[in-house]
């Protein structure tokens, strides 16, 4: 008796909690395969090729690049002050801009704009893995998007030619570029898997890229100036005896540019400095100085400048590199020749390892997050489905 | 040993006590069906009764919140892509590749199924020919009607010869002849062994087509109480004869169970018969009797009539 009490009424309900317990939350991604990806990346970019005007939208890109490297060449001084990388440096972020701009629009609707067409359910039916879906999309987007940067590499050659760059920053910038290029079209598609709308999902890759190239260096500056540290800061200035007539050599040893005598004075106060140590990895992320830190620049000239950067890849790359330093304590506006502390700055700041690794990895991260939301939205069988969508 | 026994199973699929939810909206609460190779169900049910979220689930591209699915032994939230080969599924909405030909599309879909660049476009061209679209093969799909479309669409969900084939609503936006010819290719789909499951608002069409009923409301499969519906829809008979003729005192003298129809006079009834060879027998009594009869057969569908009855008992 009580053991057909126990079996009857508890049978139905001990299985759907089992399979409850057993049961996946969500599909599986499966592995990818080389001819998975090859077919979506197959169908993706005929799909794309011949429902769009591409080749006019490449001889635009052209045209506008071209452009504006002519007016480049023609605005930048060539006298005797060597430009060094400027007008290559120029042309590459302009290149850069304009593959920032056009590379979201490649990828940013890849996964919704399939669902709302209702061509994704169907080959999720198929045997193909998430995995081989959403890397197929991501490598169609980024060769659509290298097209850009194969019509770009060569004005970017003729303006390298044109400059005094290192022989192989050219090399740099171009696979920096591409990684970049990668690093937008994975953003487009995990906003193209999060975002419902392909709106929403354009709108967010745009603001992405803008956090990373704009908002983050504002940030750097507002943070910069809401955190201000004092510090003991001994300044060292030219005191020259004024209105005296028998001047003591020995008091006042130096001599200025136009003869008067003066000597050094230091004096010690309290002021405000700025920890751009603590913030520089704000600006480290930014592609534009991702591509200035990773181009191998000239050896410095063995003089006594504190700067000496030539150009604009240069320049960032020092800049960027001295805000890594400790604010200076000592600023010496007297004597021509640096100070022991400005020898010491100088030294640290050249043997300080190069960001652009650590940068190029935080994007990785970053892409390849993105990457796998994307794959997590597209693995059947659905669990929960994203807000406001069915699956066909 | 246990695959082959597996494959040889009458049973394609089998679902039990499947329930699914979005978010506050119970769309499946309990829905059981059995697939049997070689036999054609139709899913049957009113708008928003959860018919296509059953079919997602059976396809394994949703995730029930209970109960089991199994195909051909395998259980798609487990061994998802294996059982998805063995499933070919047409969706409601039609998405096409607009710049793709129908012969790209059929051998993406082919290869994406492991096929290798040869067979797929073997495939294609030999689906291509069956659902009558080879005039169409290299036009882009952008072109094609929305019949031709469903019919592209029908193709696709054969290009890897699965065993059981999920049609969600094949036949909207067919025109008459296309309506036949699907009824008549999938009559010879299961023929060859294949179990279809097909859902549809054309009740009268699919009572040439299918083996099974399978009606559901609310969320749930209707399973004894509806087949006996469908039994007692298929005695149902009209009797019809020449106006001035009493066909209902005919009918209750011959002692059996009728009843009048709706604003008709006494000339037309509606009869309760045992099987064919019953109605046989009670109309050659009928004439026997002088009675004039026009017209005598099945009252109109018989699952569209069980679908009506069922659905106000819902109500
Ligand atoms: N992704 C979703 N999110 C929220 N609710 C959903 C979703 N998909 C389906 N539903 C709801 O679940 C219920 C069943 O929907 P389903 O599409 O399965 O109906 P159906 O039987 O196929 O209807 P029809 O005959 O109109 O095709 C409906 O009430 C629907 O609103
Ligand atoms: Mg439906």
């Amino acid at each position: 008796m009580s053991d057909a009490v126990q079996t009857a009424p508890e049978s139905p309900q001990a299985a759907p909690a089992q399979g409850g317990a057993r049961r996946r939350t969500r599909g599986a991604l499966g592995r990818p395969t080389v001819r998975g990806i090859g077919l979506i990346a197959g169908l993706e970019l005929r799909q794309r090729v011949r429902s769009t005007r591409w080749r006019w939208a490449l001889v635009s890109v052209a045209a506008l690049i071209a452009v504006v490297t002519g007016l480049i060449v023609i605005a930048t001084p060539d006298d005797a002050y060597s430009p060094g990388d400027l007008v290559f440096g120029l042309v590459v972020y302009f290149v850069l801009f304009v593959g920032l701009v056009i590379s979201p629009t490649l990828s940013a609707t890849a996964i919704n704009g399939d669902v709302k067409e209702g061509t994704l359910a169907p080959l999720q039916a198929t045997t193909l893995s998430a995995w081989d879906i959403v890397l197929g999309k991501l490598l169609a987007s980024w060769l659509a998007s290298l097209a850009i940067l194969v019509v770009a590499v060569p004005f970017m050659g003729f303006a390298f030619l044109d400059s005094e760059a290192h022989p192989g920053a050219m090399l740099t910038v171009v696979l920096v570029l591409a990684f970049e290029l990668l690093l937008v079209c994975a953003l487009g598609l995990g906003w193209s898997a999060l975002a419902a709308r392909t709106s929403a999902s354009a709108v967010l890759t745009y603001v992405t890229v803008a956090a990373l190239v704009v908002i983050l260096p504002i940030l750097f500056v507002l943070l910069m100036l809401t955190m201000p540290s004092d510090h003991q800061v001994t300044h060292v200035y030219r005191d020259y005896p004024y209105g005296i007539s028998n001047i003591d050599e020995e008091r006042y040893p130096y001599i200025d540019e136009s003869g008067e005598r003066f000597r050094c004075q230091e004096d010690t106060w309290t002021s405000t400095t700025y920890r751009t140590d603590r913030l520089w990895w704000l600006l480290a992320v930014n592609p534009y100085v991702i591509v200035a830190d990773s181009a191998p620049t000239p050896e410095p000239p063995d003089d006594d400048s504190y700067y000496y950067a030539d150009g604009i890849l240069d320049g960032i790359k020092m800049g960027v590199r001295e805000l890594r330093l400790p604010p200076a304590v000592y600023e010496d506006y007297c004597r021509p020749e640096l100070s022991d502390e400005e020898l010491y700055r100088r030294e640290q700041r050249d043997a300080l390892p190069p960001t652009w690794p650590w940068a190029l990895g935080a994007h990785a991260l970053l892409a390849g997050g993105a990457v796998y939301l994307a794959a997590r939205r597209v693995a059947v069988p659905y669990g929960t489905l994203p807000a406001g969508t069915r699956v066909a | 040993m246990t695959t082959t026994a597996e494959v040889e199973a009458p049973t394609a699929l089998e679902a039990t006590r499947l329930r699914r939810a979005f978010g506050a909206v119970q769309a499946v609460v309990d829905a059981s069906l059995t697939l049997e190779r070689g036999t054609v169900t139709a899913l049957i049910g009113p708008n928003g009764c959860g018919k296509t979220t059953l079919m997602l689930m059976l396809a394994g591209l949703l995730r029930p919140d209970g109960g089991e699915v199994t195909i051909g032994g395998l259980d798609p939230m487990q061994d998802g892509a294996s059982a998805r080969a063995r499933i070919g599924w047409m969706p409601d909405v039609l998405g096409t590749w607009d710049s793709l030909t129908c012969t790209e599309t059929l051998v993406t879909f082919g290869r994406a199924y492991g096929a290798s660049a040869a067979e797929a476009s073997q495939t294609a061209y030999s689906l291509l020919q069956r659902v009558h679209l080879a005039e169409y093969a290299a036009q882009p799909a952008r072109v094609l009607s929305r019949g031709q479309k469903q019919r592209l669409s029908l193709a696709r969900a054969l290009v890897h010869d699965p065993d059981v084939l999920i049609l969600d609503e094949p036949a909207s936006g067919l025109d008459p002849r296309s309506r036949i010819e699907l009824r008549d290719l999938v009559r010879s789909l299961a023929s060859e062994g294949k179990a279809v499951l097909i859902s549809s608002h054309v009740l009268s069409e699919l009572d040439e087509m299918v083996d099974e009923a399978v009606f559901m409301a609310r969320g749930v499969t209707l399973g004894e109480s509806a087949q006996a519906e469908v039994a007692r829809a298929k005695a149902r008979w009209r009797v019809v004869a020449l106006p001035g003729q009493d066909v209902h005192e005919a009918l209750s003298s011959a002692t059996r169970d009728w009843s009048p129809v709706e604003g008709a006079d006494s000339s037309t009834a509606v009869v309760q018969v045992a099987d064919a060879e019953d109605a046989a027998a009670l109309l050659g009594k009928l004439v026997r009797k002088g009675v004039r009869i026009s017209a005598f057969g099945p009252v109109g569908s018989a699952l569209e009539q069980a679908y009506l009855s069922l659905d106000q008992d819902r109500r």
